[in-house]
């Protein structure tokens, strides 16, 4: 009887941080034609990288920040650094040719739709935010601020395919369009 | 003190403009980039306006977000315009990119860097195709896609490695003398291309891409393949095989039907002929007939027959054989006759007709009730039997109609049934008629006896053919016209005449009458026993039947053996009593 009890007991709590690791490996998808975002970006790639001056100066990967990110920070690092965007970047940047404007302004949009698909999966706790993921984008904040905004600004955008690569790579299997 | 630092701060900013104003001779290079391919990555730039040489050019190469700038020595030689940075930038694939920038020297002068506008990153890489495979079968062209192999490429770096998804190739064909592209987009490293039937030289090429990347590719050279035509394709083997299957078992159906058919043409009576005689039908064994039979001399036989013609006879009409000769003799050696004298046989029907026409259109032939205008009396009856035999499409035919006046030289019952016997019929004629032997001739006269049997029996067979399906309806009025037409009587006279009375074979009646009565019993005997065979055999073949009934009967035949012989032949063959 004991011994049933306790295997019982045992088969439960296995289950129950099953399903809690489970939960925790349940990913946030995102589904979205990055496609077209990268292919916008090539078309002002060389204009907006022709400016950046600040070559040895870099933003988004110092010491290969976003390659040592790990999958569970994936979701946080992926809402911090869409919300650096649309509220830092594309603001702080001033862009006088039209044609360019409009190209940032597709990208930006697209960046609003995968926030919005982010925030969905917050609300079902799917995206925690750990420390490691917070110090990381921290670190890119501090980055952004050592240079002066404009630059910084320039710098940023130029650093997009950068940004669009990563997110690519850890939303693989999500076919593109 | 303040003095010497302006002095000293003169000095230094005079050396800075000079070093400057040199610096600044010279112009920097107007515009620096890359050109890249899958691991070979080339560093382009124009040259400066005034370049002597002695200008060369240096190049630091810089990791993005990573201080501080490399210097590439091997990059500076004169008047060279381009520098390979693969194997400093072999990590391009896996980080943020570079930057390169170049500037002129000359001598002691050297001019401002000029740096690449964009950051050298993977997506600059122009892709391409390492080589194309490709191999003709059977109405396809399959083509095998090689990846580019660079040697430099470190160990795990691989195309497949680092585009994993999203590989595809456009693959444009042109047929060799024209220039119309056909192209079409696969998403693998093999593809095919149907070639229906088409021959000639086809030539094709790659243009690969990814498609969740903006990277651009470039076309690969093209490769050729010659499609000639292939005669001995796997699926012209198989249906060429399968036709000769067919063939063969349409063949093998069709001699089975004529097996089947001929073995219930043959009459008994052929049966007995000598082994060598082919036999479609299949020889009926008939003992008796064949130990009472006695071989005929086709010789003797002709000149019996040319007597009787002449005899008194000859004025018979109804049979319609033309009355010209007796019909025994010709008969006769026909039939039967297991031994290997060459039996005339007379092909069926169209011997008779032949002869027919020959007699009739002599005129001379009293052909009467038949219409049949027999050369030989004989031709007559076995013309009757012959038409009937015909009309039924060979299926018995010989024995009886045996007629055959044919006189084939090798007697072979086939032949008879065949009908060849126009031709043959009418020349052997004469002859048989002059070669008879009188012995042959009394024999003669007793086959026709045994053919009065058969007729009998063709006459039970044609009745029993009625209920036969075939189609056998004009036999059986045959048939039965034939019994009409061959009354015992007729039998009696052994050939010739059909009208019982008449008998002009011999001048008495008694011979008739005598004829008759071994006819009527023989016949008697004959249709019981046919009867028995009769039903059962039918289904098999018409002619088994009355070739049974006509074995056996064969000791009633030896027993009237004697008197047919005598009677029919008349007074000068009457040897035998």
């Amino acid at each position: 009887m004991k011994a049933q009890h306790v295997s019982l007991w045992l088969m439960g709590t296995v289950l129950f941080l099953c399903s809690v690791h489970a939960r925790g490996f349940r990913r946030c998808l995102i589904s979205m034609d990055m496609r077209h975002i990268e292919e916008s970006f090539q078309d002002i790639k060389r204009a907006i990288q022709a400016k950046d001056t600040f070559q040895n100066v870099t933003i988004l990967s110092t010491s290969e920040t976003l390659h040592k990110i790990k999958p569970l920070d994936v979701c946080c690092v992926t809402k911090i650094l869409l919300a650096f965007y649309v509220d830092k970047v594309f603001k702080d940047h001033q862009e006088l040719d039209p044609q360019i404007l409009r190209k940032i302004s597709s990208i930006a949009n697209s960046f609003l739709y995968m926030q919005k698909v982010l925030q969905q999966c917050q609300e079902q706790r799917l995206c925690p935010c750990r420390q490691e993921a917070t110090n990381t984008t921290r670190i890119i904040h501090d980055n952004y601020h050592q240079l002066e905004v404009r630059s910084a600004a320039v710098k940023s955008l130029g650093e997009l395919d950068v940004f669009l690569a990563w997110v690519d790579k850890n939303y693989q299997g999500i076919p593109a369009a | 003190m303040l003095l010497r630092l302006l002095v000293l701060q003169a000095a230094l900013l005079s050396l800075r403009l000079g070093s400057g104003a040199q610096g600044t001779e010279l112009p920097s290079p107007p515009s620096v980039w890359f050109e890249a391919e899958f691991f070979h990555h080339i560093l382009h730039w124009v040259p400066i306006q005034n370049q002597s040489e002695s200008t060369y050019y240096e190049v630091e190469l810089l990791r993005y977000g990573m201080e501080p700038w490399k210097s590439i020595s091997s990059c500076s030689q004169t008047l060279v315009l381009s520098c390979d940075l693969t194997m400093v930038t072999l990590d391009l694939y896996h980080n943020n990119g570079y930057r390169a920038k170049v500037r002129a020297v000359d001598g002691r002068k050297h001019s401002n860097w000029t740096i690449t506008r964009t950051r050298f990153s993977m997506d600059e890489v122009n892709l391409t195709v390492g080589s194309v495979k490709l191999e003709a079968h059977s109405g396809l062209i399959l083509g095998q896609i090689q990846p580019p192999r660079p040697k430099m490429a470190p160990e795990g770096d691989t195309y497949e490695s680092i585009f994993p998804h999203f590989r595809e190739y456009e693959i444009a064909i042109r047929k060799v003398p024209g220039h119309n592209k056909l192209t079409k987009k696969v998403k693998h490293e093999n593809f095919s291309f149907p070639t229906p039937g088409e021959v000639g030289e086809f030539c094709v090429q790659v243009k690969p891409s990814v498609s969740a990347r903006t990277n651009k590719g470039i076309w690969s050279k093209e490769a050729c393949i010659v499609v000639s035509r292939q005669y001995f394709t796997v699926t012209n083997l198989s249906i060429f095989f399968t036709f000769v299957l067919l063939l063969c078992g349409v063949l093998a159906l069709l001699s089975l039907q004529l097996y089947v058919r001929r073995r219930g043409t043959l009459p008994a009576v052929l049966v007995f002929e000598k082994p060598g005689s082919f036999n479609l039908i299949g020889q009926l064994p008939s003992p008796e007939t064949q130990d009472t039979i006695h071989p005929i001399d086709e010789e003797a036989f002709s000149k019996v027959s040319l007597e009787l013609r002449n005899s008194e006879l000859h004025g018979s009409t109804d049979s319609g054989f033309g009355s010209s000769k007796p019909s025994l003799q010709t008969e006769e050696p026909q039939f039967l006759l297991p031994a290997p004298h060459p039996v005339a046989k007379r092909t069926l029907g169209k011997g008779a007709s032949l002869e027919l026409e020959n007699s009739c259109s002599g005129g001379s032939s009293n052909s009467t009730d038949s219409g049949i205008c027999l050369q030989e009396p004989n031709l007559s009856l076995s013309m009757v039997r012959s038409w009937e035999q015909q009309v039924r499409s060979n299926s018995q035919g010989q024995d009886d109609s045996g007629i055959g006046l044919v006189q084939n030289s090798e007697g072979q019952p086939g032949d008879v049934q065949e009908g060849s016997a126009s031709g043959q019929v009418s020349p052997l004629g004469p002859e048989v008629t002059k070669e008879e032997d009188p012995a042959v001739v009394a024999f003669q006269g007793y086959l026709k006896q045994t053919r009065g049997t058969e007729e009998k029996a063709a006459k039970e067979g044609c009745l029993e053919e009625e209920s036969s399906t075939d189609g056998f309806d004009p036999p059986v009025r045959m048939c039965l016209d034939a019994e009409e037409a061959w009354p015992p009587p007729v039998m009696a006279k052994g050939y010739l005449k059909q009208d019982p009375p008449e008998v002009t074979l011999v001048p008495s009646q008694a011979p008739t009458g005598q004829w008759n009565h071994p006819t009527e019993e023989w016949s008697l005997l004959g249709l019981t026993s046919c009867g028995d065979l009769g039903t059962s055999n039918w289904s098999f073949a018409h002619g088994l039947a009355p070739l049974d009934c006509v074995g056996a009967p064969g000791s009633l035949l030896g027993s009237v053996d004697s008197d047919l012989v005598t009677m029919p032949l008349i007074a000068t063959l009457h040897s035998n009593e």
